[in-house]
């Protein structure tokens, strides 16, 4: 469990600094600050902009970091089904659930 | 001020909380969101959610080596995630509903407390004695655990014990760090070390693990409620983690106790002016 957490902890964290990075960078070459709050609109997240405007990198990179405590925690579930630990597998899915469902309120 | 000078001001303002943080072992959060809004007048709801972006990578990063060194109960903290994520989210919800000025000051009183906190261990110590056994709840779900102390050379185990107490503490943990844009260590290591009796190493280290899961919770709320400006809180995740790096590295070179006392009259100044700036004073 250790090591698969350990993974995806410093995949998650790299990835989102390599975006907030790359959206800092742009920033400062493109001088672009529109749309500081982004939207959490689930069509805006994915959607693919072609001029790559800077506060979307950076919301990405920020969903990146937030979604890597999400996969740990899917991780753990899976790791406790394998143990057959029915209690953790139960008591991870529920902080799952609400997790998602803060999610869902986020989003829209 | 042009934007981009705005953004490196930040980035150094998350520097320096994110090196103190670490070296102090307090989350830069309670620094970190007093300094914005003082120095760079940052609205308290967009301080905090840069702060807790912040805080949900500093977290990450450093239970990568917390959960490498076998110090993190992930059980236990799983399990005490279930009240934290509930209360960050309730927290975070009524960040968006609470204004400015009462957010300052209940900010104000819970950074009072957090040093009144860190003033009472620096005289009375950490709890030395290790909890044994588990109580009822934790025998039943086993989340008593033990670690290789490194620096003792011994291995060490632990029960936890009065587990609904922390349990429901840990919920009050949650509505903090969602409420502040904090992690909530600051409520939660004491909780799991002077309530549980679980040894300082492995309080810290679950903490850290649960903060970022609580603080991912946090997050999507506050950028749902248009709490999160990218350009702030950018660069100051950037700055959070590079210092909270710098920070862990100096660890072993500077000495502690003065350092911490300094850290204790600074934020007691910085609670106090939150407090006053709330009411209006």
């Amino acid at each position: 469990m250790g090591a698969a957490l350990s993974k995806i902890l410093r995949g998650g964290v790299l990835l989102s600094a390599a975006l907030v990075l790359l959206g800092l960078v742009l920033t400062a070459v493109t001088a672009d600050t529109s749309s500081p709050y982004g939207s959490t609109e689930l069509s805006w997240i994915l959607g693919c902009d072609p001029f790559l405007a800077p506060s979307h990198v950076l919301f990405l990179g920020f969903f990146a970091l937030v979604a890597t405590p999400v996969v740990c925690v899917s991780a753990s579930i899976i790791v406790f089904l394998r143990e057959r630990d029915i209690r953790f597998t139960l008591i991870a899915s529920l902080v799952l659930v609400i997790l998602l469902v803060s999610f869902y309120l986020g989003i829209g | 001020m042009f934007p981009q000078l705005y953004m490196v001001y930040a980035f150094i303002i998350a520097l320096g909380s994110g090196v103190f943080g670490a070296l102090l072992g307090l989350g830069g959060g309670v620094l970190l969101v007093p300094l914005l809004v003082f120095l760079l007048g940052v609205p308290i709801h967009l301080a905090s959610g840069a702060s807790i972006i912040a805080v949900v990578a500093t977290s990450s990063a450093a239970t990568v080596t917390y959960v490498k060194e076998g110090l993190t109960n992930i059980r236990l903290g799983m399990f005490l995630e279930l009240a934290t994520t509930i209360g960050a989210v309730s927290g975070a919800f009524l960040a968006s509903l609470t204004s400015e000025w009462v957010l300052r000051v209940v900010f104000g009183i819970s950074l009072l407390y957090a040093t009144a906190t860190m003033f009472l261990q620096q005289r009375r110590g950490e709890r030395s004695r290790i909890r044994r056994r588990n109580d009822q709840l934790s025998e039943m779900l086993q989340l008593g655990g033990g670690y290789f102390d490194a620096a003792l050379g011994v291995d060490v185990t632990y029960g936890v014990g009065r587990t609904p107490l922390t349990f429901a503490v840990s919920y009050l943990a949650g509505i903090v760090s969602g409420l502040l844009g904090i992690g909530g260590g600051g409520v939660k290591v004491p909780a799991m070390n002077l309530l549980s009796g679980v040894p300082m190493k492995a309080a810290v280290a679950t903490s850290n693990f649960m903060v970022g899961v609580t603080a991912a919770a946090s997050a999507l709320v506050y950028m749902r409620n248009q709490c999160v400006n990218a350009f702030i809180a950018a660069p100051v995740v950037l700055g959070a983690l590079i210092g909270a790096y710098a920070g862990a590295r100096l660890t072993n070179r500077v000495r502690g106790a003065a350092l911490k006392n300094l850290f204790i009259v600074v934020l007691t100044i910085l609670a106090v002016r939150m407090i006053l700036s709330g009411l209006g004073v």
